[in-house]
């Protein structure tokens, strides 16, 4: 009988043996991008739109940094490059990003006027779809600790934490349905996403059916 | 903010053009020219080039409508669409089609791009109206370019873009809800 290949990459990797990044780097080039940002639009080198070329990249750069958090499983399986222990710190960047767009959004182009802001987020789907997906990661980003997952237990942890799939879904149609027409910038992330997620959904059907032969050679063989 | 356009009303060019009886429309096109323009190559293009639009009769010899030649005293950049744009200034600025190659006058409703890309948003119209919404996007406030940088404040938009005594006589006793 064949026992059926996990699908991890077993072998000798050189860059296993390069020194270790402290995490705390992740967080301070995750933070470039947006201090160039505002220092661009501080002087005025954002063209005539600034407000709306910041409020954009800041989404975009949170959009990037979940897409970063959801390549460090399939990069550990398929190639063997094992970032896992920079995930949090990519994740919590990507929570920080979502949340200065948001502010932007809230500050800079509703100025604070939550009589519109609320009619936005009632009435145009892609911010009611924004909102949502902001929603589904503050519970990720505020159990992104040790004490967190210790309280939580593990298993628990990790079903909370595959929301973020959800998250990326979101954002993702939320960028699809703020442009006009079909750009190939958001179509581009989409895929992206589809990719990274459908690679998961087709690993777990794969196990699935593997488990599933394992388990009725066993009875089989028993009997 | 408040273009300087360079220009001559529209009107004196189709009173040349004689228009027939059954003339009821003015459909102008733009250049499609992707070796030029690489905006225009490519396997997915955002619209359906080349860019068309249309006015009807009256709101194109209306004096406000002009056909511009240049801006702020210069000629006319490309990218304003040189050498000859249409400006309508009581519209949404995508109906001001740039480069015209050709203008007709039509007896029926011509086509225009962006309700070719999707009729549910853009309308035959487009009448700068805070009391009709986008689908997707609020229409109500705006902000001015050249005014604030990061922090310029919203405006409460006007109707008609602020030309309501000149032009809400062409749309009087018009649904504008549904000819948007």
């Amino acid at each position: 009988m064949s026992i059926q290949n996990t699908g991890t990459w077993v072998g000798v990797a050189p860059w296993r043996d390069l020194p270790q990044l402290p995490t705390i780097v992740v967080y301070l080039v995750g933070v470039v991008p947006a201090i160039w940002w505002f220092w661009l639009g501080a002087v005025d080198r954002l063209g005539a739109d600034p407000m709306r070329e910041l409020e954009h990249t800041l989404g975009l750069w949170a959009l990037r940094f979940l897409i970063f958090t959801l390549a460090i499983t399939p990069l550990r399986q398929l190639v063997g490059v094992n970032l896992l222990r920079y995930r949090r710190a990519l994740g919590l960047s990507a929570f920080y990003y979502a949340l200065m767009h948001l502010t932007t959004y809230l500050v800079l182009d509703q100025g604070l006027d939550f009589d519109a802001i609320g009619a936005d987020i009632l009435k145009r789907r892609y911010i009611t779809i924004g909102m949502t997906c902001f929603i589904v990661l503050l519970p990720l980003a505020a159990t992104s600790s040790n004490l967190a997952i210790r309280r939580l237990g593990g298993k628990a942890w990790q079903r909370l934490h595959r929301f973020v799939y959800l998250a990326a879904i979101l954002a993702v149609l939320h960028f699809l349905m703020s442009v006009k027409s079909w750009p190939i910038e958001p179509i581009t992330y989409a895929l992206i996403v589809a990719i990274l997620l459908g690679y998961r959904l087709a690993r777990s059907l794969m196990r699935g059916q593997s488990q599933g032969k394992l388990k009725r050679m066993s009875l089989s063989d028993s009997r | 903010m408040v273009i300087p356009w360079i220009g001559f009303p529209l009107a004196g060019v189709i009173k040349r053009a004689q228009p027939q009886g059954n003339a009821k429309f003015v459909a102008f096109e733009t250049l499609k020219r992707p070796s030029q323009m690489p905006g225009q190559r490519g396997l997915f293009q955002p619209l359906d080039w080349p860019y068309v639009e249309g006015l009807r009769l009256d709101e194109a010899v209306h004096p406000l409508t002009i056909l511009a030649v240049g801006l702020y005293d210069q000629d006319l950049p490309n990218q304003n669409g040189a050498p000859l744009r249409l400006v309508v200034p009581w519209k949404y600025g995508f109906k001001g089609i740039k480069s015209i190659v050709r203008i007709s006058l039509v007896a029926e409703m011509p086509p225009t791009s962006w309700n070719k890309q999707n009729p549910n948003e853009y309308g035959f119209y487009s009448n700068v109206n805070p009391e009709v919404d986008h689908p997707r996007w609020s229409q109500k406030t705006e902000r001015k370019i050249g005014e604030g940088g990061l922090f310029a404040q919203r405006h409460p938009t006007l109707p008609f873009n602020g030309y309501a005594d000149q032009v809400a006589n062409l749309y009087a006793g018009m649904d504008l809800r549904k000819f948007f």
